[in-house]
């Protein structure tokens, strides 16, 4: 049982052994960063902004719950493989164009169709630039200086990268781009919504608080943003403190809700591109011939990996011939039982699985 | 009253409802996650429905790297999350009875998930709901317990699922003789 041994085996460094486990070494080193960082950025603490003050707590406590899942996750042993022999081929040649196409165009997700596709790309999407507008404000990575001429000057760590028109598009894109967002995450989470009234689709996989309270606290994130927004140019800004607490508020809740619902999936998603390496590299290394027809099926390492993750899990699947079921390919390994069933060797009969597929 | 799907293999008579249902279902997108087979394709038509049988330990989730493969409080193995399935395929490797299906072009698994909507709700599931041969029957303990008195038992006629599975499922499983060449009762 070599994987047995792997998994529960600890690397042993000086610095791992310096920390009770995985969990508070990363969360150590995590809020030291935020430390330091927040150090400099408010110049040895002499401009603390308490309205941030709610930010800065959600955080950590973010921090917790995301390592906390994070490392939990990461200790099962096929999410283990999948990780090591991932990260180790991760720089393929075809890496930039899978990253590409998992993580930002969503092929995928279009494939399974142009509605959900859509939906995706504007809470996604949405999502993902008002944190690349966030967090340059907040941090001081990226400001705006006006000069006489009426110019707008885009400044990202303090180099000019960008003089406009103070009227111009871009301009007036950079000072509504979270009001954009706030409206593409608002259209996204609502199309989400109309998807489950109209199409009552596995409702039982849909608890609430796995399914529902992430699209809310996006629909409060956003729906508050807008309104700050609305407060300052209409309202001359009344109302605007409590606002901005509601929306501090809605944000905190969802960064500490994120590790443990459906937005979990947004940092652990980026192991599909390891899966795809993975399964790409091993393909080309040694496919898998099934025992029975000799077809090949899946990549040799990964048949065995599989082997060995049930091992652990102590299911074994061995076979009366002597092999494993996971080393038959899959219309053998059906047919396989129900020879089991009728005592009558269908996979040995050379005659190709029947259309499986109810469409004909 | 829990139910159960029961399986009564030998009564199939091949007519596919069981698939063209399944592709009904709600959340299914209408494609189908069940199989039919020739036993003995070559010689006679009797054939017999493959399922997923809900494993008490499941295969396909105990492999998944990304806890795609939820465990439903009723005991139903649920098909992958749809945000969650990376893509591996480990779980079609890694269950027994080669259940889970696999879409290259959506990246994701979709495998049984025993009508969940339905079946969370003691409705049975859509290929039971169909079977015109009572080869899928949606049963409760006591109702499986009765079947088993009945087909009788010191003999062996019982063939149920245990010494024909890799290990305990929430799915019962019966051949009761046809086959072996014992007259069944009804
Ligand atoms: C790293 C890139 C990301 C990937 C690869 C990804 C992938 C996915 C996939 C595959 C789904 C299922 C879609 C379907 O089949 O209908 C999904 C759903 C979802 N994603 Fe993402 N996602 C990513 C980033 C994000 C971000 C940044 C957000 C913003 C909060 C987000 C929010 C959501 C929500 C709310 C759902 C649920 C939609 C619904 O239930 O109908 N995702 N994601
Ligand atoms: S029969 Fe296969 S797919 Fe169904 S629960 Fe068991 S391992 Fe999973
Ligand atoms: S294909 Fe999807 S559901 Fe299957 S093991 Fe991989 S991640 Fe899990």
């Amino acid at each position: 049982m070599q994987a047995k041994a792997s998994v529960n085996q600890k690397t042993g460094n000086t610095l791992n052994n310096a920390f009770a486990s995985h969990f508070a070494k990363s969360m150590f080193l995590s809020v030291t960063a935020l430390a330091i960082l927040s150090f400099i950025g408010t110049r040895m603490f002499t401009h603390v902004d308490l309205n941030l003050y709610g930010y800065m707590v959600g955080t950590i406590v973010f921090l917790g719950g995301f390592f906390y899942r994070f490392i939990a996750w990461g200790e099962r042993p096929p999410t283990k493989i999948i990780l090591k022999k991932g990260l180790k081929l991760l720089f393929r040649k075809s890496t930039p164009k899978t990253s590409v196409e998992h993580l930002a165009t969503y092929n995928f997700i279009w494939n399974r169709g142009i509605y959900r596709w859509t939906q995706h790309v504007l809470i996604g999407w949405g999502c993902i630039l008002s944190c690349f507008v966030t967090f340059p404000l907040v941090f001081g990575w990226m400001y705006f200086t006006m000069d006489d001429n009426g110019h707008y000057n885009i400044i990202a760590l303090g180099m000019q990268v960008m003089t406009v028109p103070a009227d111009g598009i871009i301009a007036n894109l950079s000072y509504n781009a979270l009001n954009i967002t706030a409206v593409m995450v608002i259209a996204g989470v609502c199309m989400a919504l109309y998807r489950r009234l109209k199409n009552m689709q596995a409702r039982a996989e849909q608890k609430f608080l796995y399914d529902f309270m992430p699209l809310y606290m996006l629909l409060l994130v956003s729906i508050t943003g807008l309104a700050l927004t609305f407060m300052n140019i209409f309202l001359h800004g009344a109302g605007q403190p409590a606002m901005s607490l509601i929306h501090q508020w809605s944000v905190i809740i969802t960064l500490i809700y994120l590790p443990f619902g459906k937005l979990a999936h947004i940092p652990f998603r980026p192991m599909s591109v390891l899966a795809r390496n993975y399964r790409e590299h091993y393909a080309e290394q040694a496919m898998k011939e099934c025992k029975v027809c000799g077809d090949q099926y899946v990549s040799s390492e990964q048949s065995q990996d599989v082997v060995d993750v049930l091992g652990v899990n102590d299911i074994q699947f061995k076979t009366k011939e002597g092999h494993h079921l996971a080393e038959m390919c899959l219309p053998c390994r059906r047919k396989y039982r129900i020879a089991q069933f009728s005592g009558f060797p269908t996979h040995e009969v050379k005659v190709k699985e029947a259309n499986q597929n109810a469409k004909g | 009253m829990k139910k159960r799907l029961y399986l009564e293999l030998e009564n199939c008579i091949g007519c596919r409802s069981c698939l063209a249902a399944c592709t009904q279902c709600g959340g299914h997108e209408e494609r189908n996650r069940n199989y039919v087979y020739d036993v003995n394709p070559l010689v006679n038509r009797q054939t017999m429905p493959l399922m997923c049988l809900h494993c008490e330990n499941p295969a396909c989730a105990r492999s998944c790297p990304a806890q795609a493969i939820q465990i439903h409080e009723s005991g139903a193995v649920l098909s992958a999350l749809v945000e969650k399935c990376i893509g591996c395929q480990n779980c079609t490797i890694a269950c027994p009875y080669g259940i889970p299906k696999f879409d290259t072009e959506q990246n994701l698994m979709y495998k049984c998930d025993l009508c969940i909507d339905r079946t969370k709700d003691g409705i049975p599931p859509m290929c039971a709901s169909v079977c015109p041969s009572n080869t899928l029957q949606w049963l409760t303990d006591e109702e499986i317990e009765n079947k088993k008195k009945q087909f009788n038992l010191d003999n062996g006629k019982w063939v149920t699922s245990m010494p024909y599975l890799e290990g305990e499922t929430n799915v019962k499983v019966n051949l009761p003789g046809i086959l072996q060449g014992i007259t069944k009762l009804y």
